[in-house]
């Protein structure tokens, strides 16, 4: 890391491969809390309020790492390791996908996209065992109704992916990046656009978006993913935030730097461009989240039970955009 | 690795896909009010793919065609069964013989089962792609799941019609440059639809001041 500030500063040779892949995680770790308030900040102008300062994730973050944790006696250390695990996973991500650049780094071939998908089902998993281990009945809720969500979002996630590797013949998302941006003609293809915006769909159900769930606000009856973390305090609830934070920069990012617009990423090593790819990301991740604020405001929260009404329709996009392949046409 | 199509026939595909999407959000929609809409967009895409044919495949006959399916089919028939659904006073469809998600999950199962099959045929078309006729057969296949899974009037009036437009979207790609009077005695025959369902719907809410088709079976016997 530091060798890699020293070569920026001077501007002369390439950064190296691993700095790169460092310097992803650093720019998911440090950008999400910026997104986020960002979008929060946007939603308040949106519903005529002033809105939060842009930082305010920033010092909450802060706040909560100052304050103690308080664990009730019932519980194990799952209920402490669970926020940590899960804070793990979503450094891993950030090493799988193309944050910054278009060419693939030495880690990136470590996993496809289900690995990725995977990685990040493991950490909902401990933040939901965690969730469970508090032996409170509305995170147990939240914990057992984010399990149930995700088994059902699953296929759809499953079918982009089919998609994805009938394109491109593999399931890495550089390939797919570098398909969309080899011509014209594969960003208006069916199985493309179809995919595409079935994952946007499941962005929207996995960071808990309307008309899935509503993240503000503190009725419990209609929470999903925001009940998981109601028993938690101090450092670890900060984890936990800060995890969600950042789960929801890594899903902006594989939809925009995967299907949606591919552009702007550091196609050298040269230190310029790859510094240059960090703001034009967070641009892009900024660009994508107005889109959801705006979508917030537009549409209301739909009743529990009709959320699978919701994966449906998510599921039948993936699907098609399998079948038109088939049909030759994809 | 499979070669894009061109950018024509891509956003061709995408155009009968969302055909074929409308159908699907039509078998969802609760509000009778919201079928007939979705019936007018879809057949507003139908009547824009027509004027893409015409214009970049030089069919003149086309614009005549998409003169003519825009005023029956965007304006009239949807005009004509909302004020029919005004008078009737009815919002909401009964309730359907199975819930929204399997439904739709019927609906795939046979979608899939109409692209596999007209997908292996391999006719080929020089307007349109051959997948759009793929998919046009998936849409006819979804129009037939409407009717025959919901238990409403306009629901089976609706599916009847957006029927026609997969057929539409069929004959595009099977022969563009169909005899327009082919196509006219097509939209005459979907005239004929309109008036025997506007009876059908009159009739039936008049006698048992519904719209479900529910208590008809009561019928038998």
């Amino acid at each position: 890391m530091l060798k890699s500030v020293e070569v920026v500063l001077l501007g002369t040779s390439v950064v190296a491969p691993q700095d790169v892949q460092v310097l992803q995680v650093m720019t998911i770790l440090g950008g999400a809390p910026l997104v986020s308030g960002f979008v929060s900040h946007v939603e308040g102008r949106l519903q005529g309020r002033r809105g939060p300062r842009i930082l305010q994730p920033y010092y909450d973050l802060a706040k909560l790492f100052r304050k103690e944790t308080v664990v009730t006696e019932e519980s194990s250390w799952v209920f402490l390791a669970g926020p940590v695990v899960a804070f793990g996973c979503y450094l891993i991500v950030p090493l799988l996908i193309p944050v910054l650049t278009t060419y693939g780094l030495p880690l990136g071939y470590m996993g496809d996209i289900l690995g990725g998908a995977f990685i990040l089902a493991l950490a909902g998993f401990a933040v939901a065992l965690a969730a469970t281990e508090s032996g409170a009945p509305y995170a147990q809720l939240g914990g057992s109704r984010a399990m149930t969500f995700g088994a059902l979002i699953e296929p759809t996630i499953l079918f982009v992916v089919f998609a994805v590797a009938l394109i491109t013949s593999t399931d890495l998302p550089y390939a797919l990046a570098a398909t969309v941006r080899s011509s014209s003609s594969e960003m208006v293809r069916p199985g493309h656009v179809l995919a595409g915006f079935a994952f946007f769909l499941v962005v929207l159900v996995d960071t808990g978006r309307i008309p899935v769930e509503t993240h503000s606000g503190t009725l419990e009856f209609g929470m999903i993913d925001e009940a998981r973390t109601l028993e938690h305090s101090g450092a670890p609830l900060a984890l936990l935030k800060w995890g969600s934070a950042m789960k929801q920069l890594i899903l902006y990012t594989i939809l925009i730097n995967v299907f949606v617009a591919p552009w702007g990423l550091a196609a050298s090593g040269r230190p310029g461009s790859v510094v240059l790819a960090i703001p034009s990301l967070l641009g892009k991740a900024m660009v994508l989240g107005c889109v959801f604020a705006v979508i917030d405001n537009l549409f209301s929260k739909l009743r529990l039970f009709k959320i699978t009404e919701f994966i449906a329709a998510a599921f039948l996009l993936a699907v098609l955009a399998v079948l038109v392949f088939y049909a030759g046409g994809g | 690795m499979s070669p894009a199509p061109s950018t024509y026939a891509g956003v061709a595909d995408v155009v009968a896909v969302l055909v074929l999407l409308t159908e699907f959000a039509m078998l969802r929609a609760p509000l009778l009010r919201s079928q007939v809409r979705l019936y007018a967009f879809q057949s507003l895409v139908v009547t824009v793919l027509a004027v893409v044919i015409a214009a970049t495949r030089h069919i003149d006959e086309l614009y005549v065609l998409a003169v003519l399916s825009f005023v029956l089919k965007v304006v009239l028939v949807p005009g004509l069964v909302l004020r029919l659904l005004r008078d009737a006073d009815v919002d909401l469809a009964g309730s359907s013989v199975l819930g929204v998600p399997s439904m739709i999950m019927i609906a795939i199962g046979v979608s899939a089962f109409g692209i596999f099959t007209v997908g292996s045929l391999h006719v080929h078309s020089n307007a349109l792609p051959t997948t759009a006729l793929a998919v046009a057969a998936a849409v006819v296949l979804v129009a037939f799941v409407l009717i025959i899974l919901r238990a409403d009037v306009v629901s089976q009036a609706i599916g009847f019609f957006s029927l026609e437009n997969g057929v539409s979207v069929a004959s595009l790609v099977v022969a563009a440059g169909l005899p327009l009077v082919v196509e006219v005695a097509f939209l005459f025959d979907l005239l004929v639809a309109v008036v025997v369902f506007g009876v059908i719907m009159r009739v039936h809410h008049g006698r048992s001041q519904t719209l479900s088709t529910e208590d008809l079976d009561r019928l038998k016997g």
